[in-house]
């Protein structure tokens, strides 16, 4: 009996732990009326946001959440058609989704808000007119650094191979943004294709391994915060709220050009609840509610309505707005090739090996 | 033969009835998921990295990849450790609930099973915290003045065995303590009466009619230690991957599901190897709690 008991018991905490190894925090995703399923990035989209939508209209939103573009999409093709009405891919991701017929035209009547967004950052090269997607935030992928720790002055990518920052970095967990700025560390772009250059890219890239003691997309604030780690490779927004923890970090935007990002609002193709996505992401273009975004998650924000309102506890704000230039001279991501893509995975392997 | 017929009836249909609903599960939970597993892992995938049913031999000949191997030796590794740190800590605290009579038993039992009501996950972030350079255990080393710079204990490969050990723990005790319990104190005395001093007993003893609880346990230990991805995600800080990670990546990020299959049949072998030799050291199947 006892003996029953024990395997019973094993058992259960066997399938627990293996439950909870399963990363991605999905909630329910029925697809009744007055429902809406949205797939966001983590820390990014505040709660305070979805739970105003949910009041105004009723509408009860479901969220799950991923830390790549890639994550994204793998698990919106392992899905069932449907199963997430609202994704949120970067620039390059949208080409691709486009590309691959995931995305439902959005309804252009329906976006009444859409003149609150710069002009700058519509029309974009990835979805001309906006077809398919509205821009909601953007950043940099820069350094942070805190200078009570690390004296060597720092001023691009390529100081972050520094052997005097030996197991001291956070850095993205997310091949193409790391890869793409050890590319840009040595000059070259991050969509670099050509074989022999990559090559070399490979060899830049192995320099790193001993700097990185952390891989982390989901909040690599946090290791700079508490003090495991002493520079870091992340999205600005995140390195403004490290800031604010912790006056002894810094921002460095790269000489070399920085890595550049645009994230989107767009709808999954065979959408269940299509009229409340294009609810939702008229919402989201509202100037109050890129202020609430603002106010969490302070990335750049293209909606100009909410900039102006914000004032100057955004706009000086260097980690929260991004200077002109560093988005003069960065670059984006692009969707490249699939030979090209298991060049850079193999890299991102042997780095991660 | 209408006798035979009814004999047919009588015998087999109830074994039929019980058998059938068992049957029916094991094969749309485990078989056809397997077979989807193997053909999976023949699989090519196209530009976009969607699957097409196209057969290629090319994700086994990746398996091969010096990249990959470094990593499979490195899970063989942390699991080895793993169950050898468990072994060490589970065996005299198996001891100590098997051989405690009166209701301190339960609460020792207890203080097995009552941490693991709570999520691993959560457990894992909390060991994140306390190791951490201003976490609580470095504070109190240098509150103590034993160290004047904060240690590193947190994102290598020490810190990933340190949180399997952690999360695997319960599974070398419950078997060790079961076969621990079995043992028969006469065959103690016994021992001792004819001169046996303690380690003796232990060695000759003890060590011998517990074996069966240590191979289980080691099974059970050993065996998750190759696919707790998350463990060493969050305290390996991705240093240290074990093989379920290199998985975990080609279905997510890497987008290679072909690849992630053959790498989960890799898994399955490895296992399957390890059980064989589980049964022929004489473990019994029983004792796996399979």
């Amino acid at each position: 009996m006892k003996k029953k008991l024990i395997c019973m018991v094993m058992t259960m905490m066997l399938t627990a732990s293996m439950l909870a190894g399963c990363g991605a925090s999905s909630k329910t995703a029925s697809g009744s009326a007055g429902q809406l399923n949205v797939f966001v990035w983590t820390e990014y989209v505040p709660d305070s946001v979805f739970k105003k939508f949910e009041s105004e209209t009723g509408i009860k939103v479901n969220v799950s959440t991923y830390s790549s573009n890639e994550d994204m999409l793998a698990k919106v093709k392992s899905e069932a058609a449907g199963t997430y009405d609202i994704v949120q891919p970067s620039d390059y991701m949208v080409k691709s989704m486009i590309a691959q017929n995931m995305l439902e035209k959005l309804d252009q009547t329906k976006l009444t808000n859409l003149g609150n967004i710069g002009s700058q950052y519509l029309n974009a090269s990835y979805d001309p007119g906006n077809v398919y997607s509205v821009p909601y935030q953007g950043g940099v992928a820069a350094i942070a650094v805190n200078t009570s720790v690390v004296k060597k002055e720092i001023t691009g990518y390529a100081d972050l191979f520094d052997p005097s920052l030996k197991n001291s970095l956070v850095v993205l967990d997310d091949y193409r943004a790391v890869i793409g700025m050890t590319e840009r560390s040595m000059g070259l772009s991050m969509n670099e294709t050509d074989k022999t250059k990559l090559a070399k890219v490979s060899d830049q890239l192995m320099k790193l391994k001993d700097n990185v003691k952390l891989y982390d997309s989901d909040s690599p604030k946090s290791a700079l915060i508490s003090g495991d780690c002493s520079a870091g490779f992340a999205w600005s927004a995140e390195i403004a709220l490290a800031m604010e923890e912790n006056p002894d970090i810094k921002i460095v935007y790269p000489k070399e050009g920085a890595y550049l990002f645009m994230d989107n609002w767009c709808i999954t193709k065979g959408a269940k609840n299509y009229d409340a996505a294009m609810q939702f992401i008229n919402f989201m273009l509202d100037s109050e509610s890129a202020q609430m975004v603002s106010k969490e998650f302070p990335y750049l924000c293209p909606n100009t309505k909410a900039v102006a309102a914000m004032g100057s506890d955004y706009t000086d704000n260097p980690a929260k707005n991004p200077p002109a230039d560093v988005i003069a001279s960065g670059e984006y991501l692009e969707d490249l090739d699939s030979d090209t893509l298991s060049i850079y995975n193999d890299m991102w392997n042997k780095l991660k090996q | 033969m209408k006798h035979s017929g009814h004999e047919w009836k009588s015998n087999t249909l109830p074994a039929f009835v019980t058998v059938a609903p068992v049957a029916v599960c094991m094969l749309f939970l485990v078989i056809v998921p397997l077979i989807y597993v193997v053909i999976m892992s023949f699989c090519s995938i196209d530009e976009y990295y969607n699957v097409v049913f196209r057969f290629t031999l090319k994700n086994y000949a990746m398996l091969a990849d010096a990249q990959y191997t470094h990593i499979y030796l490195q899970s063989l590794l942390i699991a080895f450790l793993t169950t050898v740190f468990c072994i060490l800590i589970a065996y005299p605290f198996s001891f100590l609930i098997a051989r405690t009579k009166s209701r301190k038993k339960n609460i020792y039992y207890m203080m097995v099973i009552i941490p693991f009501w709570t999520n691993s996950l959560i457990r894992i972030y909390g060991w994140r915290t306390f190791l951490g350079t201003n976490g609580w255990l470095n504070n109190a080393l240098r509150f103590l003045h034993l160290t004047d710079a904060p240690v590193n204990f947190l994102f290598n490969r020490g810190t990933t065995v340190l949180g399997m050990v952690y999360c695997l723990m319960p599974f070398m005790i419950l078997p060790l303590y079961t076969s621990i319990e079995k043992l028969d104190q006469n065959l103690l005395e016994a021992s001792a009466d004819l001169g046996a001093r303690r380690g003796a007993t232990f060695l000759h003893v003890i060590l011998p009619l517990t074996s069966g609880g240590i191979f289980s346990g080691s099974i059970m230990v050993f065996i998750p230690c190759l696919g707790y991805f998350f463990v060493s995600d969050i305290l390996g800080g991705g240093n240290s991957d074990v093989i379920g990670n290199l998985i975990e990546r080609q279905f997510q990020s890497g987008n290679n599901w072909p690849f992630g299959a053959a790498l989960s049949i890799i898994l399955i072998v490895i296992t399957l190897l390890l059980v064989k030799c589980y049964q022929k050291i004489g473990g019994s199947m029983d004792a796996l709690g399979v």
